[in-house]
């Protein structure tokens, strides 16, 4: 330690004594001062630029309707805008595609490919192919720069979009692009002020988790229990979900015999040993579960359900996961399962034409029907919709326009219908979903009627308002 | 039952997790002197062969346990080793902290690549019991208010024979004894005629089976393998390990155990929905960690045993081996001094003027999350770099800075720039009340101590809504000043580099004034800085808020470029460790090292992307590409980007052990040197061919630099 001890020493006399290469030590406390002082008065001289509102606010109207047909020589007009030539209309779009937890976001893609292959084979759109021509990997969860080189790409649109966080969204909302994709983040939604009118998911933009939820006290009422119980991480979008189901028991619950049995919003990420709050919720006697919770979440929860033998049936919201299921559904037998869209497992005759197209050409591509994909099957068929409507001189903005005008978007059976001219900033009256129920390590299909797969639950009163739509 | 007993029973099981996780890492620093964080990233190794093994190729449980644990355990052990800690046997506790937090980062990413983990999920990993699934069996039965399953069976059982076979062989045999001498004085047990060499490789190879263990008995704890994961609950651990001392295996074991049984009392008694329940529940393990470290802070000065209150051994054969050679300095003369600066400006200017002229949106946006990014960094650079303290918290008070400017700008409508100033503030306020007990502590310990307050300040501080806005992140404008608006990209990177360069004359005016001197007598000696009359305690506390405060301004220009104080996106606690690696791979003691380092966090992923999307790009435009070379081709997949930047960010951080200076300090010199070489060989007199040695880089070294610092 001699050495070390030695040269310590003579480096401190040497910063002491010797004032080093140029600059004297009274001089570098005065360039830490004017630096420090800069700081202070650059921050004191200024003011914020205004917050960016841009895009077309949603209008009323009807779904626009359009013909598409070329002129009279057999050409469609020519459309100078991004991305399009005379044969193409390019877009691209950004997933994660490899990301921490091994999800299948990638799949976005396959969805989006599926359906242009499927308008391309039929001849393409105003005489264009559609081609998908960028797939950026959001490969190191850095959404911002990800989505930088779409803004200036030579694109028409961004789809899909299909991240674990979207730090990107005000940059697209800015910029005026249509883009699509899977809503799982706050940023996709406006306000009545900033709309972001050009930002489209698979049952709107809007997120809402914190709103009362009216489908935990129906779904209840519906097989037949009556206390619920809720367990949720102590992070945000987690406790705010739970808050949100709580509120909705208690609005509706009442009225439909069901309570809130057990509820846990604080637990650790990561948390491995829930045998507690399992065996407190036995005791409580909830009869069922629902989580907001990651895959190691609810399979923790069903794992020690299942050895402390508490017979619940849990609520998956974002359980639609083939694999998933395979390999844990005899841990979720007679779980439900929600879904946005119209489950593949629907007997074929009772699938709408929109539902028959995807699994048709999902299965041309070899791609595997996950959640992400139907979602960019459906990104595509709304962007495809949104074209349509704007017209063979379509442009960006009357794109985006058109679809705001929609006020039943529907995907052709896929989807229970989106009210575009709400869903920008706020829900709409009736929330529409298709329900399975896990059974043998496969989905089913629950409480749908022939031709109506979605159970819509309309919350604008006191009571429940359930209806069934196709 | 009573509800007290029945809690504390479920807590058990979880709390062997614990205690077996304490043990491994007291082992690890009792028979290697290293506290090894990466003992879950071997962990997770051992864990995802046994996954392959058992659920790809269906192997029986104890063929797939023994290659997993017995196999490839002390497998990676000696590998560590023989290629990497030997030559650390006398580096600093800094030098091997940052070694083990390079292995954390880049092993993980390596298994990953080998085993394809990438890309989809891989269910259920396999309990070490001859089942197929851990609740196969229960016992006594389903049902029972007290019932086990396969996986917590396997972990008692096995967390029960590690202890007692440890506890046996370092109390009963002579390997036990000569594996703690050799960390203390590896001459000194030489001398008995022990070979020092393969006690420290047995020690290694002991310790990784028990990593080993420790993953395989983990991986059932969840439902896919993922090393985020083991290293969750590595980190509850660490209150464990503290609890023991670092040195007592029966005392990481109860405080494992206890741990567990607290955790599960905790959730049984505490209230489920209040603040307290919300900030304390989540963060039990973290605030008995910091706890438990202030605790002994405070008794051991009680008893006035000072502050260094871990079990310090002075090694009687010390002066055998000389201490690792430092940093490579090199004296350059004034005009190369001057033309160098010059150099860098002009190198700077160019660079700007390419990114704002030359340069695409998304290459822009790069190097503005760089230069962002690297103010944060140079946060790093004063605390780690000139303080010597590694500090595991940076990421977090960036995140206050972020926190307070979104706030600011929202409640009070105050300039976002003057609310960047205030969230440095108070980034500055919050370290002047950490630094209490951190500046005081033991290397290993004040590490410890960021750590915990950096995953307290993430499980209770983050998820308020006062503070972060809860789900939706607080927005953050761009500034507008004297009519520039800088929403543009182009203006706003320009007002980064100021406030980047602003910042970086002041950490550089730091380093080489009184104060970055003084810091680096305290590194070299405290008592030999003390005798000089320099107060250590108020060096490190000038360092460590003046840090927290840079950190603060960044993460508000983070904020403020992103347009949210968005805290998954840009602040976890773990992107935190993976900047200081790649720091110190840079140069930590460097300023533009901090900003190569940051813009390279951001563009090496996309370069490896652009690399390894060139084969597929070129088959897709050349369709009719056939045999061998499609073929290989094909097998190139753009998704090895992001894992491998990370694996590359952590093995980069394992340089620090011989160039502290970093690559790039380290690469000036070596060309300096060239450079001084040529100009000597130039001077030299006509026919003169021998004398002095000509410079080079490693001969010219005029002194080793104070950066290599002394153990504190």
């Amino acid at each position: 330690m001699w050495f070390k001890v030695t040269t310590t020493l003579e480096t401190v006399s040497s910063g002491l004594t010797d004032r080093g290469t140029g600059m004297g030590a009274r001089g570098r406390v005065r360039v830490a001062c004017v630096a420090a002082t800069m700081l202070v008065g650059t921050a004191a001289a200024c003011s914020n630029a205004p917050a960016t509102t841009t895009g077309a606010a949603p209008t009323a109207g009807g779904t626009a309707s359009t013909t598409i047909s070329p002129g009279p020589s057999g050409t469609f007009p020519a459309v100078n805008q991004p991305g399009v030539t005379a044969t193409e209309i390019k877009v691209a779009g950004v997933a994660s595609v490899t990301n921490p937890l091994g999800a299948s976001y990638g799949s976005a893609f396959d969805g989006v490919q599926a359906y242009f292959d499927m308008i391309n084979s039929q001849g393409g759109i105003y005489g264009r192919k559609l081609v998908l021509s960028q797939k950026i990997d959001d490969n190191a969860v850095k959404n911002k720069e990800a989505v930088q080189p779409l803004l200036s790409a030579d694109i028409f649109a961004v789809l899909p979009i299909d991240t674990l966080l979207f730090t990107g969204a005000d940059d697209l909302a800015a910029a005026g692009i249509p883009t699509f994709g899977w809503v799982i983040n706050s940023e996709w939604g406006g306000t009545k002020d900033a709309p972001k009118a050009n930002m489209f998911g698979q049952e709107g933009s809007y997120l809402g988790i914190t709103e009362p939820n009216a489908v935990i006290p129906y779904l209840a009422k519906k097989i037949g229990v009556h206390k619920v119980g809720i367990l949720a991480y102590g992070v945000p979008q987690s406790s705010d979900c739970a808050t949100g189901i709580k509120t909705g028991i208690e609005k509706w619950g009442p009225a439909n015999d069901v309570q809130v049995g057990f509820i846990d919003t604080t637990l650790g990420y990561g948390e491995k040993n829930l045998s507690v709050q399992v065996g407190r919720m036995k005791d409580a006697g909830v009869d069922f579960v629902t989580t907001c919770m990651d895959t190691n979440g609810v399979v923790t929860v069903a794992t020690e359900m299942d050895k402390q033998g508490l017979k619940a049936r849990q609520y998956l919201p974002n359980g639609y996961d083939h694999d998933f299921v395979k390999e844990y559904g005899d841990l979720f037998e007679g779980s439900l399962v929600r879904t946005s869209f119209a489950p593949i497992e629907l007997p074929a005759d009772q699938q709408p034409q929109g539902l028959k197209d995807l699994i048709t050409w999902m299965g041309k591509g070899n791609g595997k029907l996950t959640e992400n994909a139907i979602t960019g099957w459906m990104n595509a068929n709304q962007f495809v919709d949104g074209l349509e409507a704007a017209g063979p001189d379509f442009t960006r903005a009357k794109v985006i326009s058109s679809i705001n005008q929609m006020k039943d978007w529907n995907g052709e059976g896929v989807s229970p219908g989106v009210d575009w001219t709400v869903r920008h900033t706020g829900p709409s009256d009736a929330s529409c979903s298709a329900f399975t129920t896990i059974k043998d390590g496969a989905f089913v299909p629950d409480f749908a009627e022939p031709g109506k797969p979605f159970t819509c639950v309309t919350s604008t009163g006191p009571q429940l308002v359930i209806t069934n739509e196709s | 039952m009573t509800d007290l007993l029945r809690y504390a029973v479920q807590g058990i099981p979880i709390g062997c997790v614990f205690g077996l996780l304490a043990v491994g890492l007291v082992l690890t620093y009792k028979t290697t002197g290293v506290f090894n964080l990466a003992f879950a990233a071997q962990a997770y190794t051992s864990a995802a062969v046994f996954f392959v093994l058992r659920r790809t190729h269906e192997w029986n449980v104890f063929a797939a346990g023994f290659v997993a644990v017995v196999v490839v355990g002390p497998l990676m052990g000696l590998v560590l080793d023989r290629a990497l800690y030997r030559h650390l046997r006398t580096a600093a506790p800094l030098a091997k902290l940052v070694t083990s937090l390079g292995l954390l980062v880049a092993i993980p990413q390596i298994v990953n690549l080998v085993f394809g983990f990438g890309d989809k999920p891989q269910y259920r990993p396999p309990p070490l019991w001859p089942v197929d699934r851990v609740n196969d069996l229960i016992l006594p039965s389903k049902g029972a208010t007290i019932a086990v399953n396969a996986a917590e069976i396997s972990t008692i059982v096995f967390t029960t024979l590690v202890v007692v076979g440890l506890v046996v062989l370092f109390r009963f045999s002579a390997i036990g004894l000569q594996m703690r001498g050799v960390v203390e004085s590896p001459r000194l047990v030489q001398l008995q005629g022990v070979n020092a060499e393969r006690v420290s490789m047995v020690s290694w190879m002991l310790s990784s089976l028990v990593a080993g263990l420790a993953g395989v008995l983990m991986g059932p704890l969840f439902a896919q393998m993922s090393a985020n994961d083991f290293f969750t609950l590595l980190v509850a651990a660490l209150a464990a390990t503290v609890f023991a001392g670092l040195v007592s295996i029966p005392k990481a074991m109860i405080g494992g155990l206890l741990l567990g049984v607290l955790q599960a009392e905790v959730v049984g008694f505490v209230p489920t929905s209040n603040t307290l329940a919300n900030g304390l529940r989540p963060a039990l393990p973290f605030i008995v960690l910091f706890v438990l470290l202030v605790g002994r802070l405070v008794v051991s000065l009680a008893k006035g045993r000072g502050v260094d209150f871990a079990r310090t051994v002075s090694d009687p054969m010390a002066g055998v081996d000389p201490p690792m050679g430092g940093a490579t300095s090199i004296e350059r003369p004034p005009w190369m001094v001057r033309s160098s600066r010059w150099f860098a400006l002009g190198a700077c200017v160019v660079g700007l003027f390419l990114a704002a002229v030359v340069f695409d949106v998304e290459w822009r946006g790069i190097v503005i999350s760089g230069i962002c990014l690297g103010i944060i960094m140079l946060s790093m650079t004063l605390m780690t770099g000139v303080g010597g303290t590694i500090s595991l918290c940076q990421a977090s008070f960036a995140a206050i800075g972020a926190f307070t400017t979104a706030q600011a700008v929202l409640r009070w409508n105050l300039p976002v720039l003057g609310a960047m100033v205030i969230g440095a503030l108070v980034a500055a306020l919050v370290s002047a009340v950490l630094a209490l007990p951190v500046i005081r502590l033991p290397a290993v310990y004040a590490a410890l101590a960021t750590l915990a307050f950096a995953l307290m300040f993430e499980t209770i501080i983050r998820p308020l809504d006062a503070v972060s806005g809860g789900s939706v992140p607080v927005r953050v404008p761009r500034p507008l000043m004297a009519g520039v608006d800088f929403t543009d990209n182009t203006n706003f990177m320009l007002l980064a580099t100021g406030i980047a360069a602003l910042v970086g004359l002041a950490v550089w005016s730091i380093m080489r004034g009184t104060t970055g001197r003084f810091l680096d007598a305290v590194r070299g000696s405290e008592v030999g800085a003390a005798s000089v009359g320099i107060n250590p305690a108020r060096q490190r506390l000038v360092a460590f808020i003046g840090s927290a405060a840079i950190a603060g301004l960044g993460g508000g220009l983070v904020a403020s470029y992103v347009g949210q104080a968005n805290y998954e996106a840009n602040f976890v606690f773990f992107l935190g460790l993976v900047w200081l690696a790649l720091l110190v791979t840079t140069g930590s003691r460097s300023v533009p090292a901090a900003f190569v380092a940051a813009i390279g966090f951001y563009a090496t992923p996309k370069i490896l992307s652009s690399i390894f999307s060139a084969p597929g790009n070129y088959l897709a435009s050349h369709p009719s590409t056939s045999g061998v070379l499609r073929s290989a081709l094909d097998v190139v997949d753009p998704s090895w980007a992001a894992p491998l930047a990370f694996a590359l960010f952590g093995l980069g951080a394992l340089t620090y052990a011989r160039h502290p200076e970093g690559i790039m300090q380290y690469q000036t010199t070596k060309a300096v040197s060239r450079v001084l070489a040529v100009i000597q060989r130039r001077d030299r007199e006509p026919g003169q061919t021998t004398g002095a040695p000509l410079v080079s880089a490693r001969n010219a070294t005029i002194r080793p630099s104070a950066s290599e610092a002394g153990p504190r």
